[in-house]
């Protein structure tokens, strides 16, 4: 067994030898900003980067439309991971925020004027999840412990319930339908949702690298030195929140424009907010990468692998979901890809 | 001149009387001993003057400056650092990461910033622990993790170190070499308060000493005067320390 593992160290070792070279280049360049790699990783990296870029030229309709999903909800994923998976106060609520960014959009168009532009209500969008972010921010995490957490999974509540009772203007429970969608051609489609998500994954990625990575973390392993250090902790913690509200109203207004339209289940339901953490833990929380790749694992699992090639039924696909979420919690705590990731490192390494 | 004032400070915890109306000053560059038996209430003291608790009457002024109701990383940027008689490192860094936490700008727009790794071995060696930066917490025999404790307080650059208790646990060898220290540190122009139970060992280092019973101040004087006032010696009697 150990002989075995042996062997494949040494074979491992040999190519990521070969491979160092270009790792090298890529740490020369970036290094500094977003960490270094070995030649495994470099191939993990961009291995995946030039399948992700490629997909429309390879990949079945199905396949395709399952990561344009997918990529959408990276960015929720990684948009939670910033903050709660880097401090540890817990956001069961982060719905609230993609689904603020999702009805402006809708509800600009709905009762103000059909025609905006979408140079207009984008952005005023995105602000709006940032308001809304600050607004559950500023009170609550100036609080320790798990309050914090109670008033996001509370905000969600209130949002959800919020909708049908002004649904002259929300659309009540079947929302809105009339929001454009940026284009009916699948391929053009998929670059709609991918080039944001790179974007945001290069974003989250160097500031959670950066020193700004460096206090969130401390936050959550020990508040009280973080204080001590002379560095302001709730400033930090707000900043977090608002960090993480810009790329999630990002994501729901990709996701508005994907839909064609709002309605308060899809958006806002706090299952929504818990599918965030799920991706986020599958792939490995703390990391922004790792829960980019669980949102894309488990999407194409649930709408591609289970529904167009397994042809499984709703439930069924839902309970095969949230068992496996389980089964990581239980079995591989730190997430697939942080596993895969720490595993490459020491394959790399090999023996010699 | 004065560079800490504890004016009356008075702590309550519910009906606890933690702090009964304690004054006492420091002066620059002075090693002064705050000494009392246990739940005397020092720790309270530095604890309120770090903004851990709010005072419940009087008040705390550093450099001229009223910093009673700073908030606690108000203090330490304004020059004051404590270690706390318990060392809480973060577990998952390294020795070098828990010394350069306590060296990065409190600003959320500062990417970089923050010590270099030969500033962060210099904060070590001051505390000879430079050979360890790579160490994890655990790995540490507990020597070693008050020292990282003292390094990590040295890392924000104070004017003024609160030390709590630095010598528990310590051996006699070791409580030696770290009183050097300090006093190393004193000729570098920082001043220094230093709490313990154990009158003993201090004695040696401190210019004064402020003895604290009960919450209440008892006295104030030169190591002589403290250790031969009746008072202080009825305080510590009875009481398992060995004075
Ligand atoms: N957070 C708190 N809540 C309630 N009571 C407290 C708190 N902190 C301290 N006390 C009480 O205040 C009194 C003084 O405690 P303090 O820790 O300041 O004593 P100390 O002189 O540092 O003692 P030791 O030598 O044991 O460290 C004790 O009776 C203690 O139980
Ligand atoms: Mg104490």
């Amino acid at each position: 067994m150990s002989s075995a593992t042996d062997r494949l160290s040494t074979v491992t070792g040999r190519l990521d030898q070969s491979l160092q070279p270009l790792a090298d280049g890529f740490n020369r360049l970036f290094g500094d900003y977003v960490g270094e790699l070995n030649g495994l990783q470099f191939v993990l990296v961009f291995g995946s980067l030039a399948a992700v870029l490629t997909a429309p030229f390879w990949g079945t309709f199905g396949l395709v439309r399952a990561m344009t999903v997918a990529a959408i909800w990276a960015i929720f994923a990684m948009s939670w991971d910033i903050q709660s998976g880097y401090t540890g106060y817990i956001s069961f609520g982060h719905s609230v925020l993609s689904g603020a960014a999702a009805y402006t959009t809708a509800m600009l168009i709905h009762n103000v004027d059909p025609g905006l532009s979408m140079a207009v209500t984008i952005p005023v969008s995105i602000l709006a999840a940032l308001v809304v972010g600050l607004l559950i921010a500023l009170p609550s995490l100036r609080l320790s412990g798990p309050y914090f957490s109670l008033i996001t999974f509370v905000a969600v509540l209130i949002f959800y319930r919020l909708i049908p009772s002004f649904s002259a203007y929300t659309g009540g429970e079947t929302g809105i339908q009339s929001v454009e969608v940026f284009t009916y051609d699948p391929i053009a489609r998929y670059y709609y949702m991918i080039v944001p998500m790179l974007v945001v994954a290069v974003a989250l990625t160097f500031i959670a690298r950066s020193n700004i990575g460096l206090i969130l973390v401390s936050i959550r392993e020990n508040e009280a030195a973080v204080n001590a250090a002379g560095i302001d902790a709730t400033k930090f913690k707000i900043f977090s929140f608002a960090l993480s509200s810009i790329p999630m109203g990002i994501g729901g207004v990709l996701l508005v424009h994907f839909t064609g339209g709002v309605d308060p289940t899809t958006f806002i339901a706090v299952d929504r907010s818990i599918e965030m953490i799920a991706m986020a833990v599958l792939g490995g929380m703390s990391s922004i990468l790792g829960p980019l790749g669980g949102a894309f694992f488990l999407i194409v699992l649930r709408d591609y692998i289970l529904t167009d090639l397994a042809n499984l039924s709703s439930p069924a696909r839902w309970t095969i979901f949230w068992a496996l979420v389980l089964a990581v919690l239980v079995f591989v705590r730190d997430g697939l890809f942080r596993k895969l990731w720490h595993g490459l490192e020491r394959y790399g390494r090999g023996r010699t | 001149m004065s560079v800490l004032e504890i004016d009356s400070v008075t702590k309550r915890f519910g009906g606890l009387l933690a702090v009964n109306d304690v004054s006492f000053e420091v002066d620059r560059g002075e090693i002064v001993g705050l000494i009392g038996p246990n739940g005397s209430g020092k720790s309270t003291v530095f604890n309120c003057i770090m903004s851990i608790y709010d005072v419940t009457e009087g008040s705390i002024t550093f450099d001229g400056t009223d910093i009673t109701d700073h908030r606690t990383h108000e203090v330490v940027n304004s020059g004051v650092s404590r270690v706390s008689q318990e060392s809480n490192p973060i577990e998952s860094m390294p020795v070098g990461g828990n010394i350069q936490l306590f060296t990065l700008p409190n600003s959320i727009v500062s990417f970089g910033g923050g010590a270099s790794d030969a500033e962060i071995y210099e904060y070590a060696a001051r505390v000879d622990i430079e050979d360890k930066l790579e160490e994890m917490p655990d790995e540490l025999p507990h020597a070693d993790i008050r020292r990282l404790e003292i390094a990590k307080a040295l890392a924000t650059e104070p004017e003024l170190l609160l030390l709590d208790e630095p010598f528990a646990g310590m051996n006699q060898a070791e409580i030696t070499e770290l009183a050097a220290t300090f006093e190393r540190f004193r000729e570098n122009g920082m001043t220094i308060v230093i709490v313990d139970h154990n009158m003993g060992g201090l004695m040696e280092l401190v210019d004064r000493a402020v003895v604290l019973n009960n919450g209440d101040k008892l006295m104030e004087g030169t190591p002589t005067q403290v250790t031969e006032d009746p008072r202080v010696q009825k305080a510590y009697l009875g009481t398992a320390e060995e004075a």
